[in-house]
């Protein structure tokens, strides 16, 4: 017998797909999830600490977002010049999320393959859920899907159930 | 083709999918078997309009299609049938033509009525060579005549007749019409908007005319230890597929140009090292050009059993594809039942589930109309007729498989 990680419905073995909630059930054996260090995945483009570069950028605004993600503290800082997804990397169903959670808990916390995207718009820094499977929260309110919710410094971004402290840098 | 062609040998329960495609042998003959096609068509008040006028054109186009030796009749119905052009081989295409146009909406939607003289007309005319098919449009609920509607549907399947309903609007029974083209052996199609009609007529027309086989089933031998779970069609569109006491799965009719995947869902237990058996196939279908036939050599289907824990099993990308989009399908399935036995929670739930996983497959539209009817759902407690709609048809199509297995 092998167990849903989502929903925890028994299954045969060898069985592909959840019948509950339709997962894919060999993700567990670490199926294309190579492990990305931080200046892997971080870096889209010209680093952010060039200010010609950065004067390039559309809008006004931070610059760049500094994530501090889970238990273990990962620190992630990635340039604002276009979205930022977040959720877990899967090429077989073509998901690479500029932020792959992973490694980072993500599968037990409950993070969805495409969970979220943050992004600037006219100067403000924002959150939006992609319809995740357990949510995205800010400061502990849960976002309504497709709804953008302005994050600042200090703030508590929750991924399902994974926690990341979010800094703007200007 | 196989999930596992590798499995570990174990005592317990393991489960394990074929996949396999039907499609006409090149031996059969090609030449075109006679239509006897009968356009049932509402003409209820509510068909005024656009919707009509694209009625109209899609019955004109449909009669410049035909050929001499096909049948057509067409039969409008509201509260009462009315048999416009009674069948006839070798149509005179201008008088059917200024025949259609003469329709003019009223009254109210009483499908049984026009499925009644529809099937009459198709039942005067045919012969045993010919493709015996019934369209059915309406835009429509019929009140109190469901249940009667489907057992015509039944007794037109065992006779050969097959029923291709489409439903236009939102207003429409979609279990109703999607049951009476499942039991006859025909297909049901939505359209969203009158646009459409057209184009759904010459496709269904065009479909019939490439028939080659009729009544077609899949006969299954299972292996020692090995159970057929479920079984699915996963091409031309996804739908579940009944499997009778000796293991027959009806398919309906087979054209040329429409290949058939069907996917078996296995469970086989007390798997030993070796080589195992796991379930022999037969196609048989009735070829009106031939005496019955049935392909007498049953196609094996094996597995190598492996006490070697190294080995890994690779699991065909095809089967992971179709099974993911199987899965969706199940969901819609299973929401809708949630629904239908009042659990709104676990509905909503599986709603907005499916919405993820429709996501992750790049399906933003259906996505999109999963999430609003999950928020909908949650709300009042149902679901838009028009949304049900969208997602019943739209995870139904979902299947886009490469063109060979």
């Amino acid at each position: 017998m092998i167990k849903c990680p989502f929903c925890q419905t028994p299954h045969v073995d060898g069985t592909l797909f959840c019948s509950e909630c339709g997962t894919y059930l060999l993700d567990d054996d670490q199926r294309g999830t190579d492990p990305l260090g931080t200046s892997e995945i971080g870096w889209v483009g010209a680093p952010a600490e060039d200010p010609d570069a950065a004067g390039e950028y559309r809008g006004t605004g931070p610059l760049a977002i500094r994530l501090t993600i889970g238990d273990h503290k990962r620190v992630v800082e990635i340039p604002l010049n276009k979205a930022i997804h977040l959720g877990r990397l899967d090429p077989a169903s073509d998901v690479f999320p500029e932020i792959d959670l992973t490694n980072d808990g993500g599968l037990e916390k409950g993070v969805s393959r495409r969970h979220a995207r943050i992004l600037k718009r006219e100067g403000i820094v924002v959150v939006e859920d992609l319809g995740s499977i357990n949510g995205t929260f800010v400061n502990g309110k849960r976002l309504a899907p497709y709804l953008p919710e302005t994050i600042a410094s200090g703030d508590t971004l929750q991924i399902g159930r994974l926690l990341i402290e979010v800094e703007l840098r200007s | 083709m196989l999930s596992h062609p590798t499995m570990k040998a174990s005592p317990n329960e393991q489960a394990c999918y074929v996949m396999l495609e039907i499609s006409p042998s090149k031996d059969l003959p090609t030449s075109r078997l006679p239509l006897n096609l009968c356009l049932v068509l509402d003409k209820s008040t509510s068909m005024q309009g656009v919707r009509l006028q694209q009625v109209k054109e899609a019955t004109r186009q449909i009669i410049d299609f035909l050929e001499p030796e096909d049948t057509l009749s067409l039969v409008v119905f509201s509260d009462k049938a009315e048999v416009l052009l009674p069948g006839q081989k070798n149509v005179d295409k201008a008088l059917a033509k200024s025949v259609a146009s003469t329709i003019q909406p009223s009254g109210g939607t009483e499908m049984l009525q026009g499925l009644l003289a529809g099937l009459q007309e198709i039942q005067t005319n045919r012969s045993d060579m010919s493709v015996n098919h019934i369209i059915l449009l309406t835009d429509g609920r019929t009140y109190g005549d469901d249940e009667e509607c489907l057992k015509q549907a039944e007794w037109a399947g065992l006779n050969q007749i097959s029923l291709s309903t489409m439903g236009i609007g939102a207003d429409w029974n979609e279990d109703l019409l999607e049951k009476m083209a499942d039991v006859s052996g025909g297909s049901s199609t939505y359209i969203n908007t009158p646009r459409r009609i057209v184009e759904s007529f010459k496709a269904t027309v065009r479909e019939l005319s490439t028939i080659v086989a009729r009544e077609v089933s899949l006969a299954v031998d299972l292996g020692e230890n090995v159970l057929l779970h479920e079984a699915f069609q996963i091409a031309p569109h996804i739908r579940r597929l009944e499997v009778n006491d000796d293991n027959m799965i009806a398919l309906g009719p087979l054209g040329t140009n429409n290949r058939k995947i069907i996917v078996l869902e296995l469970r086989v237990s007390r798997t030993e090292p070796g080589t195992k058996q796991l379930l022999r196939l037969n196609v048989m279908g009735d070829v009106p050009t031939q005496t019955r036939l049935q392909s007498n050599n049953w196609t094996d289907i094996t597995v190598n059993v492996t006490d070697d824990p190294e080995t890994e099993v690779v699991i065909p990308p095809v089967i992971i594809t179709a099974l993911g989009k199987l899965a969706i399908f199940k969901m819609q399935e299973k929401a809708m039942q949630d629904m239908a036995s009042g659990n709104i929670i676990a509905a909503t739930q599986r709603l907005e589930t499916m919405a993820t996983r429709l996501l992750n497959l790049g399906e933003t539209e259906l996505a999109r109309a999963a999430l609003l009817e999950a928020g909908r759902l949650a709300r009042t407690g149902s679901l838009s007729s028009e949304g049900r709609k969208k997602i019943r048809y739209g995870t139904r199509s979902l299947s886009i498989l490469p063109k060979e297995l």
